[in-house]
């Protein structure tokens, strides 16, 4: 692979310091096909120029842009590296670590997920509470079963309630935005979807959407002055009856709910303590 | 030591014997890969592996699975015989041995022995019983574009007769 081209955290936070006098107060990074803060393209560098690297999919473009949201300095990072692309550990939240070493306080994670809880529908808004992580390299050496019997991690904070305040308040003013959900996210490795029996699994540990994402960036705000709230854009509701399309359907599904989204971030970001 | 043959055209793994015949290696890897991405006319695999902790000890068809072992074979860039994200759903063929039980595997990582405990958990998450080379093996036949069917034999029981009863009919 090409993982030793990627940059060291250290010299990726060189490269902004140097193209941003700055430190953005927040940091978006957007998941499969979903298009928000279209707007915020001011300085834009490609991932390659940023981290020495890009991922390599369909719906990732991989680059971070510099803008104003509401006179406030946010970095958009639209694409991100995966684990099932074959990407180490340290690859796939080398993002992450740049921004909480920049010293970005805020950081919104967003991704398509399969909604698992009968509640959701197509185009929710899921904002995570608390995270499962089965896609960790650590798997490898115990395999998945220890994963099980772990309970899913709070990822609850000053942001995460911030963000669910201001989603209460967008559906009380506006009829076309639907209320938030919040729950408990399955982080998968894939690229393969989930079988009907890990679904039906999933849902008795408690899981209310999967996806294959955001896990690795959660786990590595831990203990940094980064607080991060991640959002799941549930683009399609497993049950026995409707299969899963594919990707060319979570691409469109998480176009449509990308409108409420970016109404979503631009009120958190404008509103930021 | 593992069977990879054809029988009655349908591409078969067998990971409970082998033989002198066929190429021998031992479990899931690289040579199952290729030989389950190699083109052939037909687009069926039979994949028979031991099943472990099973309350009931006979013979099983598979008809769905929890992937346990911690890793996924089609992680790293894709191989263009199939999608990108593909669906593992639909894949197992459940309706050609009408007399064995069928159950969900939990593929678990070679050299993963859940106690009593651990396989009282999985049972509860919807296992039936354990094995170690059948969900990676029918993962990669799913992005291949395979239809599986998927044999569960407890140890001590030789394959050749349940073989016989479903390829018979």
């Amino acid at each position: 692979m090409t993982e030793a081209l990627a940059r060291s955290a250290n010299d990726a936070v060189d490269f902004l310091r140097q193209v941003s006098k700055a430190v953005p107060k927040a940091a978006v990074v957007l998941g499969s096909g979903v298009k928000v803060l279209e707007d915020v393209v001011e300085d834009t560098f490609s991932y390659d120029q940023v981290f020495g690297m890009s991922p390599s999919i369909v719906g990732h473009a991989g680059s971070l842009s510099l803008g104003r949201v509401d006179g406030q300095l946010v970095a958009v990072l639209r694409g991100r590296f995966h684990l099932y692309e074959g990407h180490s550990w340290d690859v796939v939240t080398l993002p992450t670590r740049v921004l909480a070493e920049w010293g970005v306080p805020y950081l919104f994670l967003t991704n398509a997920a399969g909604g698992l809880n009968p509640k959701f529908k197509v185009g929710d808004l899921m904002l995570l509470k608390g995270y499962r992580d089965h896609l960790n390299p650590r798997w490898k050496q115990s395999g998945l079963v220890p994963a099980l019997m772990l309970p899913p991690t709070d990822c609850q904070n000053d942001l995460t309630r911030h963000v669910w305040k201001v989603g209460e308040r967008l559906a009380s003013e506006d009829a076309a935005f639907r209320p938030l959900r919040t729950g408990i996210y399955a982080g998968l490795l894939g690229p393969s979807y989930e079988t009907l029996a890990e679904i039906e699994m999933l849902k008795r540990l408690g899981a209310d959407a999967v996806g294959m994402s955001t896990v690795p960036e959660l786990e590595t705000v831990i203990g940094t002055q980064t607080k991060a709230a991640a959002i799941s854009v549930v683009t399609n509701v497993w049950s026995e009856e409707s299969k899963i399309e594919g990707h060319e359907e979570v691409l469109r599904e998480a176009k449509a709910a990308s409108v409420r989204l970016d109404k979503l971030f631009r009120a958190s970001i404008a509103s930021l303590p | 030591m593992t069977t990879v043959t054809t029988l009655r055209g349908a591409r078969l793994v067998d990971y409970t014997r082998s033989t002198a015949r066929s190429h021998q290696f031992p479990g899931f890897g690289d040579r199952v890969m290729s030989f389950l991405r190699e083109p052939s006319d037909s687009r069926c695999l039979v994949v028979v592996d031991r099943g472990y902790m099973m309350r009931q000890q006979a013979s099983h068809v598979v008809r769905d699975h929890l992937n346990l072992t911690g890793t996924n074979p089609l992680v790293g860039p894709n191989d263009p015989c199939g999608e990108r994200f593909p669906s593992v759903n639909d894949v197992y063929i459940t309706d050609l041995c009408p007399d064995l039980p069928r159950g969900v595997a939990a593929g678990l990582m070679a050299g993963v022995f859940p106690t009593r405990e651990e396989m009282e958990f999985l049972r509860s998450l919807g296992a039936d019983f354990c094995c170690y080379n059948l969900v990676p093996t029918m993962i990669v036949a799913a992005h291949a574009g395979l239809k599986v069917l998927g044999l569960v034999v407890p140890e001590g029981v030789h394959v050749d007769p349940v073989l016989d009863v479903v390829l018979g009919s």
